[in-house]
């Protein structure tokens, strides 16, 4: 029986070919552009239900094989999909429209897509466009000011470093505030990018509400940001890009007014400290003539950047794969010291089954970096901040001052701070080597037509080799070196690595009712665990003779008369996890209603011992006004109004900067001792956390109000957002009693609540819009947010003293105003907390005053132009309401520091008898220390920057097809070329008030990309 | 089709019974709180860490910058700015180090005793009864420097002292309020005695003059006895402990503060390379050397505080060894005329070098705690208290002869004052930089009439030569963190 019947089949398929194969014919035609009626290439035109699809030549010519009852489908981006019955036509040419509405953009939303019309969510795509080609090595950096809401900030020139990422404020005060990214499905390290190539990406998604957000549960309370790389696709020929850039930085510009050498070897002489006060007026006049050193020149210089990227796609029927190499030689600012270098390989295949049913993708990213970078930034280290060498280095000293080899003998002044820098950019060695894996395979099964199963899993390695050297030779070592000890220096290297894998399988059934009623349920469960494993060593001794950095040929081993080589290990392990499972449920009405909920249940290990799980929604609906009858003849083509209202939590208790900031925290609801502690050469044991079983997670409650829009035939699009995020059981650092709890100061515990709240905007207008192809275009761009921040309660313990207080904002300011200098005798005035001038400012006086580095207003504006086949490109960036201390102009300004650091000219301007009236206090001044306590050092550090510049040519089409190119484009570009701020330092975006931090540098970058 | 089912099934099944090991994570390397305390032997692990919490640095740097002791030297860079301008308040870090470091070691000595209570003695009960007796010596010791330097009068048993802490705590978010030095005495006095009846000397890990033995325990009563004027007693203790602890000779005086020698010490903190306050201090670490100097106590070492002109001047040119152990001549820059120099910054370096550094590791040394000397200094006290003011001038003597190397004139005391006088001149010298000079000034500064005595060319660069002896200035902060945290724990005045 079973035999006959397979035979049966297999005559019926015979047949069936049989009378398909009869019926087929080749269909050819031409596909122009309704809008000139030039041909279109690339026009991808496939037999409706079926997998068979062919793409436009250059001249916009098809040809396929199709049978008369069949449909031919024409899809091309930006224009309306077209369908025709080829019936008995051999010829179908077809005329594409625009699509003006760009209706059926497609919306990347968690664990799916949708589309612009029916998505419920506030989220905002960013496409390759935006972020290709620019000389910004991690990605992070050129997102800054292109969506609304989030706002990005680094404090930091090293290439690749890590930028702090808010969305709609920060809603925690020590826990995480950044969102979760996702790469291909892969949850990832959202501090490291620096390993991996920005060309490789083809879209940016961010998910700003809760309707968005809450899918992603107790990871999702900062927003998510899903970024998805390039794929091929089928049925497409080998299509090669390249796309190659070359980029110069220098350090931005300060407005310091720093002296030269003749006036810092004066004011010494005049103040009667240092160098210059041991010289008469002709030794001044001849030292000032010789050396005159800007040491800003010395440690900074231009950082030269070679990008280049080199792209394969194609596809068959059935597969089709994307691979990419990419390499990149970035020099920082500071001179060698910091660098990165790094390799990229990619290779994302996609496949399906004839019959469409199961579909897989693999993406695989494999990477490798090598970078330079100083540590010690932002100290005081006089012998280790290469950035405080730079800044507040006396110019009267000559780098020629410094033999290399003989950095032990430089004599310990301060004055001699850049000898000791130069000695150790020479003999330093900070090195970190870093292998980067981001892998993910998933795959969907269509059970039914209305049932479909998927799953995903991926994994984030990262393997990252530090090594840090100081030579025997070095001024530190031989400065530190215990006495007798012949051979100094340390070698530190440690082995950091770490997994983290996800797993996510979900099932999902939709079904259309009566042809307006649509209907999509989904199941999920997820599976997070992530491992960290480091461990590392430290050498103390080296004989110079054979010493090589990283090398271990010249490590001197203990021995039994001194402990100067006694060398210590260290090592970590810890471990993570998650899991969770949830659903989602989504309806459509006609493309004018929808409404969609999510719910989900998460436990996470950090509070295994208090409260595992966590439960979190969210409910979000839409009204497309524009598809109503009554809104037939009206100006808009789109008008959507959205609404959404749900929880998100965040179980990243306590933020740490850098990588592996997951594994932070891990267990603190545990009491427990440590080990170690010596005494009287024993190990001791002592009291090490204290613990809080009533931890649990922060949620964040987030209403938003939308609504998207496009009018006049589309030229003007854009949305706006008002949105309202409460975080709840807000963590916060309790202060507990030192003295009942062994020192300890605070404990993390949920006492408080945050409110943020302000509105997003996104505007785009065509100001021109030509029909014809080298007509001029220009479109301008608004991007904007306002974020209002609030304490509405710091639970029972209320206001923390100079720390936070309920009605202010995170990291306020809380200091006492200063009034200028006393006239009668150069002192500092002030005003105490009853409002009386005052010399001596206590505490007690120091007072709130709103102010703080998280901006008021931040985003960007700017234009994309482009005529015949010119493009033009801008975008500026804008802050407001954003107070630090300068504490590099209070270095400036210090009159202790004379003799031992550069100075402001400002600095001539002080108070020196009585009666003077001046803006600079006595250099005697008897209250300075006081300042501290006041705002003196407090600068608006609101900016306009032009952010982005680019001039760029695109080979016109006749050129390119006679030399068998389909794209080649030049450009130039520019970052951060031109600031206008108020405030003094080399860069107005740094968040917190570090002195001698390393600033970000403007850029001046050329590329070329092509492909074939 | 089936197939499909059951790979599904299969998915499902795998992660819902994988879960638990996502979140059901033991971290390794942890001990648990009620599992640290299970044998004798973790007693005596818990009182080393209890000792790892004692530190007397911030006694020696506050009391140096704050006082007459020092001025800022040629490498500062804002160094002590605050503290010497008299600059205080509750933000001080040197108030936070003491009452944090004390109340620390007092939790772990409560904890050791609480924990005592819950083992069975028998099996090992000398250890066991050395131990304990330690942990109340040690809980004694941080309760009577908590008073020292939070209290406004040592003699007023009415006046507030720190919070008195016997138990561990069982609410860590419970507000407390700061018991009387009265208390604070009571408590002392019973720790010190049950310390004197536990301490045995029969484990040589933990005795020797780096930990608390009997002698310890008198040096203690000493001292407090005298603080609080009561110096009968004081004396009594005093004379007891000066029989088995003679005063040094120069070469001995000189070689004690290189850790090589140890007649004078009845106790003092051992700091060892590798011990967690091996470091410097800017840089988080603890070498009492470094509170002077960034590398060590020679010219190119970085001197950031050195020796202040006033005291420097005192001892100049004189034989008294404590000048070459307080200030490295050779290395010094000593400018005659510095008072008429205006770079005198630069020119007049006068550095320190009581803390040179042992081990072959600069700038670190073994912090003193407890010497004869000061036993003899207080046996002058409580004679010149007692209005034996030949006596007094007899112990100050014998302290010069010893200093000098040579006979010294017998001082001429005509009354009360000029002994108190006299003998506050002596601990000036003799404990410099041991941290001292503060309490001595607070305690005695107007019996004996005598004030922070800054150099007016220093005192020419700072907001003020001197500060009344009753200035609120001499009872430092409680700490803002403490305040914030304990609404119960009042502030002392003026802050």
């Amino acid at each position: 029986m079973k035999l006959k019947l397979t035979w049966l089949m297999t005559l019926f398929m015979a047949f069936v070919m049989q009378f398909s194969y009869a019926q087929e014919k080749t269909v050819t035609g031409t596909v122009t552009s309704e809008a000139d009626g030039l041909p279109l290439p690339g026009v991808s035109i496939i037999v409706k239900g079926t997998s068979r699809g062919v793409q436009t030549d250059f001249d916009g010519n098809y040809s396929i094989k199709a049978s008369a009852n069949e449909t031919l489908v024409f899809s091309y981006v930006g224009n309306k999909t077209v369908e025709r019955l080829v019936g008995s036509n051999s010829t179908i040419s077809v005329a594409m429209a625009e699509d003006l509405g760009v209706l059926d953009e497609v919306v990347i939303e968690a664990y799916r897509t949708s589309t612009a019309e029916k998505s419920n969510i506030a989220s905002t795509t960013i496409t390759a466009k935006t972020v290709e080609a620019r000389p910004n090595a991690s990605f992070a950096q050129t997102l800054q000011g292109q969506v609304a809401g989030l706002n990005i900030t680094t404090g930091n020139g090293q290439p690749g470093g890590d930028s702090t990422i808010n969305l709609r404020g920060v809603s925690s005060l020590s826990g995480n505030t950044e969102p979760l990214f996702i790469i291909d499905g892969v949850p990832v390290d959202e501090d490291n990018f620096r390993s991996l190539n920005p060309n490789d990406i083809e879209s940016l998604s961010v998910l700003k509400d809760a309707g968005a957000t809450a899918i992603y549960g107790n990871r999702g309370a900062n927003g998510v940001v899903l970024i998805k790389t390039r794929r091929g696709s089928y049925n497409s020929g080998l299509k090669i890009n390249y796309i190659g850039t070359t980029a110069f930085s220098t350090l931005q510009n300060h407005d310091y007014n720093l002296m030269n050498s003749r006036e810092q070897l004066q004011l010494e002489k005049d103040f009667g400290s240092g160098f210059g006060a041991t010289l008469s007026d002709a030794e001044l006049a001849i030292r000032a003539q010789q050396t005159n050193t800007d040491w800003l020149d010395v440690f900074f210089g231009t950082g030269l950047t070679q990008s280049h990227t080199l792209n394969l796609a194609s596809g068959g029927e059935n597969i089709n794969s994307f691979t990419s190499f990419g390499y990149t030689d970035q020099e920082g600012i500071l001179k060698k010291a910091s660098t990165l270098k790094r390799f990229n390989f990619r290779s994302n295949i996609s496949g399906k089954s004839s019959n469409d049913k199961f579909n897989y993708a693999t993406s695989f990213t494999l990477n490798y970096s090598e970078s330079n970078e100083p540590n010690s930034i932002g100290s005081g280290a006089i012998n280790r901040n290469f950035v405080l060498g730079a800044n507040q280095s006396v110019p009267y000293i000559s780098p020629a001052s410094y033999i290399p080899g003989e950095g032990g003998n430089i004599p310990v002044v301060f004055a001699n701070t850049p000898l000791f820098l130069l000695d150790r950019l020479d003999t330093y060695t900070r090195r970190e080597d870093e292998i980067k894996i981001i892998a993910n395979v998933n795959a969907s099964y269509k059970i039914t037509d209305n049932l479909t199963f998927r799953t995903s899993f991926g994994g984030d390695f990262t393997d990252e080799q530090l090594l840090r050297v100081e030579s025997p030779i070095s001024f530190n070592a031989q400065l530190f070196a215990a006495t007798g000890d012949n051979t100094p220096g340390f070698s530190d290297q440690d082995s950091r690595r770490s997994v983290a894998l996800n797993f996510n399988n979900s099932l999902t059934w939709s079904k259309v009712f009566a042809d307006k009623h649509s209907l999509e349920v989904s199941l999920f469960t997820e599976y997070f665990k992530a491992h960290r494993r480091s461990f590392g060593f430290r050498q103390l001794g080296f004989d110079p003779a054979t010493f090589s950095p990283g090398d271990g040929a010249a490590f001197v081993n203990d021995n039994a008369n001194d402990d100067n080589y006694v060398d210590t290990g260290r090592a970590v392990v810890r471990d993570a996890g998650l899991f969770s499972y949830f659903g989602f449920v989504d309806y459509d009405y006609d493309s004018k209603y929808g409404f969609s909920a999510t719910v989900r249940r998460d436990a996470s290990y950090r509070f295994s011992a208090s409260n595992r799980w966590g439960t979190f929604w969210s409910v979000a609906g839409r009204w497309n006004i524009s598809n109503e009858a009554f809104m037939e003849d009206s100006i808009f083509d789109q008008l959507k109004l959205r609404a959404s209202y749900g929880t998100t939590g965040n179980q990243r208790i306590v933020a740490v900067a850098g990588q592996f900031a997951y594994f932070a925290a891990p267990d603190l609801t545990e009491d427990f001792f440590n080990t170690g502690g010596q005494y009287g050469g024993v190990n001791g044991l002592t009291q090490g956390q204290i613990g809080n079983n009533d931890l649990k997670w922060e949620t964040i409650v987030q209403a938003n109000i939308g609504l998207d829009f496009a009018l006049i035939d589309n030229r003007l699009r854009g949305s706006f957002d008002v949105y309202q995020r409460n975080t709840e059981d807000l963590f916060i650092n309790t202060p507990i009693s030192p003295a009942l709890n062994g020192g300890v100061t605070g404990l993390n515990a949920n006492v408080g609540e945050l409110q943020n709240s302000g509105f997003d905007v996104e505007l785009h207008y065509d100001l021109f819009k030509s029909r014809e192809e080298d007509g001029l275009n220009v479109t301008l761009n608004l991007v904007g947010n306002y974020n209002k921040q609030e304490i509405i309660s710091l639970g029972a313990g209320g206001d923390q003293p100079l720390i936070r207080r309920v009605g202010g904002v995170i990291g306020e300011l809380f200091v006492a105003p200063y009034m200028g200098v006393n006239p009668a005798n150069g002192n500092l005035l002030y005003l105490d907390i009853n409002g009386n001038l005052t010399e001596d400012l206590t505490t007690a006086d120091q007072r709130a005053t709103g102010k703080n580095v998280f901006p008021d207003y931040q985003g960007s504006f700017g234009f994309d132009a482009d005529y015949k086949n010119f493009f033009f490109t801008t975008q500026f960036n804008y802050t407001i309401g954003v107070d630090r201390s300068d504490f590099d102009l209070q270095g400036f300004l210090d009159p202790t520091a004379i003799g031992q650091f550069r100075h402001s000219r400002d600095i001539l301007r002080a108070w020196s008898q009585p009666g003077d009236i001046t803006d600079i206090p006595s250099l005697n001044a008897t209250n300075a220390s006081d300042e501290f306590l006041s705002d003196r050092n407090i600068r608006e550090s609101d900016y306009l920057r032009l952010r982005f510049i680019q001039f760029g040519y695109n080979v016109p089409k006749k050129v390119l097809d006679k030399i068998g190119f389909t794209s080649l484009r030049a450009f130039v570009s520019g970052e951060n070329l031109v600031t206008w701020s108020k405030w003094r330092g080399f860069d107005a975006e740094a968040l917190g008030a570090s002195q001698n931090g390393y600033p970000t540098p403007k850029t001046y970058s050329v590329g070329i990309e092509f492909g074939f | 089709m089936r197939n499909i089912y059951k790979l599904l099934s299969v998915c499902l099944v795998f992660t819902v019974v994988s879960c638990n090991d996502a979140i059901e994570i033991d971290q390794p390397g942890r001990l648990g709180a009620d599992n640290a305390f299970q044998s004798v032997g973790d007693l005596k692990s818990g009182l080393l860490g209890a000792y790892n919490f004692l530190d007397t640095t911030s006694d020696i740097g506050y009391t140096a910058a704050v006082t007459d002791e020092s001025f800022r030297g040629r490498d500062n860079g804002g160094q002590n700015s605050n503290t010497q301008n008299f600059n205080i308040n509750s933000n001080s870090g040197y108030a936070f180090n003491i009452w944090s470091g004390n109340y620390g070691a007092i939790n772990m000595a409560n904890r050791i005793i609480a924990a005592a209570e819950t083992l069975d003695r028998a099996e090992n009960p000398d250890l066991y009864d050395h131990v304990v007796g330690q942990a109340y010596a040690i809980r004694a010791f941080s309760h009577f420097t908590i008073l020292t330097f939070f209290s406004t009068d040592y003699t007023n048993d009415a006046a507030l002292a720190g919070l008195l802490l016997t138990e561990p705590t069982s609410d860590i978010f419970a507000s407390v309020a700061r018991g009387t030095n009265g208390e604070f005495y009571t408590q002392i006095t019973a720790d010190l005695n049950a310390a004197a009846s536990l301490i045995n000397g029969t484990d040589a890990d933990t005795s020797g003059n780096k930990f608390m033995g009997q002698d310890f325990i008198t040096a203690l009563r000493a001292r407090m006895a005298a603080y609080r004027g009561q110096y009968a007693a004081a004396d009594g203790f005093a004379a007891s402990l000066l029989m088995n602890y003679p005063i040094a000779n120069q070469a001995q005086y000189f070689s004690m503060y290189d850790d090589a020698d140890f007649t004078e010490v009845i106790f003092s903190l051992e700091r060892n390379r590798g011990d967690s306050y091996d470091g410097q201090g800017t840089a988080g670490g603890g070498w009492a050397g470094s509170l002077f100097a960034f590398i060590d106590a020679t010219a190119g070492g970085g001197p950031f505080m050195e020796i202040s002109r006033s005291t420097f001047n005192i001892m100049n040119g004189t034989a008294d060894i404590r000048l070459p152990r307080a200030v490295n001549l050779a290395d010094s820059s000593i400018d005659a005329g510095y008072v008429t120099n205006p770079n005198f910054l630069n020119d007049d370096v006068l550095i320190v070098q009581k803390y040179p550094g042992s081990d072959s590791q600069p700038l670190m040394n073994d912090l003193k705690v407890f010497r004869s000397a000061e036993m003899l200094l207080i046996r002058a006290e409580a004679a010149a208290d007692a209005n034996q003011l030949g006596v007094a001038a007899g112990f100050i003597k014998e302290l010069r002869d010893a200093r000098f190397g040579s006979p010294q004139p017998l001082p001429a005391y005509t009354s009360q004052t000029e002994a108190f006088g006299g003998i506050l001149d002596e601990r000036r010298l003799e404990l410099l930089f041991e941290g001292h000079r503060w309490v001595d000034l607070k305690r005695l500064g107007n019996r004996g009439n005598r004030a922070i005595d800054r150099d007016a060319k220093e005192c020419s660069l700072l907001a003020g030569c001197t500060l009344g002896n009753d200035d609120f200035r001499f009872t430092l902060p409680i700490p803002l963190t403490e305040t914030t945290a304990n609404s119960a724990a009042e502030q002392n005045p003026g802050y």
